[in-house]
């Protein structure tokens, strides 16, 4: 039993906070989550936390902006009934990986429009700006997944099934601000505002039954990552010519946001970045998901000594490998190699492994996993390397818009997620996901800085 | 050229309102691209230089989608701050969160204060906004915030749409009416006397008493309102159950007809099934919020046929007078008792 503390759960991920507070073996505080009618968010703390330690639980999954801005409310309206301490629990970190914007080596920002649609739909302006910006991501921003083959098998069959990503794709929201209206007339209003009679894959079909670079909707910048929000290309968005956009860094902003709200202290795990801790002037613990992996491994994959690790990237490599040490096995990259014919021509990748996986077990590791394409196409890469079984473990599974779908129709056998996120509805739908429980982890760190017990013994995992 | 012209930006909320105050203003809005990744995170991308420019954003509050809007929003704040706009002015037709402004209970959130602190953390340097909840709302801030008023516009439109009594419109439109100046609440007295001194047209108050936020239970009426046509003046119709017991009230109590003036319109709830079963009239709102075609073809009503009928003061050009004199280092004090159409 934990003395004069205030645990409070936000409405993202009411399991993990039960979870906690049984192992706390503490009541859960008090406190109404709600909206009222317009859509404002309405917070009661209902009971004092007048001189304790307050631990609000809210994760980022699901609807992000409601859960952080009830999130910043609940701190605020502890820290206005004086709290103590206020410390924010967020098992996954909301706009983790908008903290940075990926630059490629001559240092212009890989978020650009798209000059392949361009060569293909002749605009006016000649500049058309067809995918949308994929996450800002520093470590993979050289990374364009499988595209344009030269004739390459295994390339085709990738284009392929990226195509058929980009078709299975009905539920990714794309919002443009000129002229989205909540009315039923946006698509008509959207084609009066952008003439030109543009259709969703359109221009993937124009040149010679070959998908020549990243079919329309699949993000052109950084396609590696898992942020495909895909989008009409109807919804054209041009940039004034000469300018390069200005992507939006949110990762900062949201670092000060907690601050202004008033947490004293912020607990999390994963973080994308580390580097993000230090966009905070208050403490951040970084838990890690690693230790947990690492048991799922020896307790669950037969024979995992004859395994191998593999990373689907070459950001991950550094994760990847940690584990791999530490088990004691072999490690593999999965690497996207770029062989550009021309200076401007991004699009020509190819993603090849490194490693050896013939007959073994192939063990994926990643932190995130948002609409899992980084992953389900690894998986594909690693089975026709000839690895006889794939496993993917993620610590965040977010496994959002048809992630679930991919994942079921993938080579993939088993996911492996943490719940960070709340993971009950993608368990049912999804039989090849398993849930790893974090709630002890975060009941323990809780534990420990209640009592101004060392962390660092939560990151001594061997 | 010189440097430091106006850039306007809006997020998603309301991208009418915006079209509108560019093309007042005589801009193109700043090519903006604001959309939300799969995993519900929202993106921001700016596709034109603001470095060294006066930037406005405006974003009001969709109804439902509030916290979207306001992460938008200080995610383009932030990222005009960061892409050195020489002054970030965010445009707030309807402050959100701006009912939460007291600590009316024990461990309640002062969210407006919240929302002050997070505007200025973000970077903007300037608010504007329109006929603030609570105009103390105001000293929550830090940074020059302007409360402009529909006011101006809304006794505008009484005197041309009930009193007739500008020179063009007089008797134009059926007689001149008798009429009297309601406040629904207590809170609302202030604002009503204002347009009752401003039109000379008798003053009325409803007082009442409220359970549950949302909710509405007794009311008494100070004044007299026999055989007049009663305009109930507020500043906000949400679920619309105080107007439609109100505008109840009024009629039991003697009333010709009963008009509803009011500045935000965000009819949430079952603010339409409401407003359909009240004894209102007309509904008459600015375009702060905006209303979804489905509301509005709810409450359309065809001539001759009886219903609340749901009309507009157009505001936009307020705010473009505004952005132009912000930019400008002129007054703004004049749009106070101006209107601007």
């Amino acid at each position: 039993m934990v003395r004069n503390i205030v645990v409070l759960g936000g409405s993202s991920h009411p399991a993990l906070t039960d979870t906690i507070c049984e192992i706390l073996g503490i009541q859960q505080g008090q406190a109404l989550f709600s909206k009222f009618s317009v859509g404002e968010t309405r917070v009661e703390i209902e009971e004092s936390v007048r001189g304790k330690d307050v631990y609000i639980i809210q994760s980022g999954g699901g609807k992000v902006n409601d859960h952080f801005v009830e999130l910043l409310i609940a701190i605020s309206a502890c820290k206005t009934a004086s709290a103590k301490k206020v410390t924010a629990v967020l098992p996954l970190f909301p706009y983790s990986r908008q903290s940075d914007i990926p630059y490629n080596k001559t240092g212009a920002p890989l978020v650009k429009a798209s000059n392949l649609s361009s060569k293909l739909v002749p605009d006016s302006n000649g500049y058309t700006f067809d995918s949308i910006p994929p996450t800002p991501h520093p470590d993979r921003g050289e990374s364009h997944g499988l595209a344009n083959g030269h004739g390459h098998l295994l390339h085709k069959a990738a284009s392929r099934s990226q195509l058929d990503d980009v078709e299975q794709s009905p539920t990714h929201q794309a919002r443009f601000s000129h002229y989205r209206d909540s009315s039923a007339h946006s698509s008509t209003k959207s084609a009066e505002y952008f003439p030109g009679p543009r259709r969703r894959g359109d221009s993937v079909t124009s040149t010679n039954g070959v998908p020549n670079g990243v079919p329309n909707g699949v993000p052109n910048g950084v396609t590696s990552h898992d942020f495909a929000a895909k989008l009409d290309p109807q919804e054209n968005f041009k940039p004034r010519p000469g300018y390069r956009q200005w992507v939006a860094q949110a990762g900062t902003l949201v670092a000060d946001l907690l601050t202004c709200a008033g947490a004293d202290h912020i607990i999390t795990m994963d973080l994308h970045d580390p580097q993000y801790q230090g966009f905070f002037d208050i403490p951040v613990d970084n838990l890690y998901g690693r230790p947990l992996l690492k048991k799922y491994i020896q307790q669950n994959i037969p024979d995992y000594k004859n395994g191998v690790v593999v990373s689907p990237d070459a950001g991950g490599a550094k994760r990847a490998t940690a584990i791999a040490d530490s088990l004691g096995i072999e490690f593999a990259l999965i690497h996207k190699e770029r062989r550009p014919t021309k200076i401007t021509d991004r699009q020509n990748a190819t993603m090849m492994l490194v490693g050896d996986v013939t007959g073994r077990i192939a063990i994926l590791i990643d932190d995130l996993a948002d609409t899992s394409n980084t992953i389900t196409r690894a998986a594909k890469l690693l089975k026709k390397e000839g690895a006889s079984k794939v496993y993917a473990l993620v610590t965040h599974g977010v496994l959002s818009g048809d992630a679930i779908d991919r994942i079921n129709a993938s080579a993939l056998d088993k996911v492996i997620v943490t719940n960070t996120v709340d993971q009950q509805d993608h368990r049912r739908r999804c039989p090849k996901l398993e849930v790893l429980e974090v709630g002890h982890i975060f009941a323990e760190a809780i534990r420990r800085v209640h009592y101004g017990e060392s962390i660092s013994v939560l990151f001594q995992y061997d | 050229m010189a440097s430091n012209s106006i850039k306007l930006l809006t997020g998603n909320s309301h991208p009418d309102l915006a079209k509108a105050v560019a093309a007042r203003l005589g801009i193109e809005l700043t090519k903006i691209m604001v959309l939300q990744y799969s995993n519900q995170e929202t993106s921001v991308t700016i596709g034109e230089s603001v470095r060294d420019e006066d930037v406005f954003i405006l974003q009001s509050t969709r109804p439902n989608d509030i916290n979207d809007g306001l992460m938008e929003l200080l995610i383009i704040c932030n990222a005009c701050k960061t892409a050195s706009a020489r002054r970030v002015t965010a445009i707030l037709p309807n402050f959100p969160y701006a009912r939460q402004d007291k600590k009316d209970k024990s461990r309640a959130p002062i969210t407006a204060k919240l929302m002050a602190n997070m505007l200025q953390t973000a970077g903007c340097n300037h608010i504007i906004t329109m006929d603030l909840h609570a105009s103390q709302i105001q000293g929550f801030f830090n940074v020059p915030v302007d409360n402009l008023y529909a006011e101006p516009n809304s006794v505008k439109w009484v005197r041309e749409n009930l009193m007739h009594s500008t020179e063009t419109n007089s008797e134009v439109n059926g007689p001149r009416q008798e009429c009297v100046i309601v406040s629904p609440d207590a809170g609302g007295a202030k604002r009503a006397t204002s347009i009752a001194d401003k039109l000379d047209l008798p003053f009325a108050l409803i007082h009442k008493e409220r359970s549950r936020p949302n909710e509405v239970s007794r009311m008494t009426l100070v004044g007299n309102v026999e055989g007049k046509v009663a305009i109930l003046v507020d500043d906000m119709a949400d679920t619309c159950g105080t107007l439609a017991k109100a505008a109840d009230t009024l009629i039991k109590h003697g009333a010709k007809d009963v008009v509803a003036l009011v500045t935000h319109g965000i009819l949430s709830g079952r603010a339409v099934e409401i407003l359909k079963g009240s004894d209102l009239s007309r509904l008459v709102i600015t375009n702060t919020v905006p209303v979804s075609e489905e509301k509005i073809e709810a409450l359309r009503v065809e001539e001759g046929q009886k219903g609340c009928r749901l009309e507009f003061i157009d505001i936009a050009p307020v705010l473009a007078e505004a952005i132009r004199r912000t930019h400008n280092g002129e007054s703004v004090s004049y749009l106070f008792n101006h209107p601007v159409a």
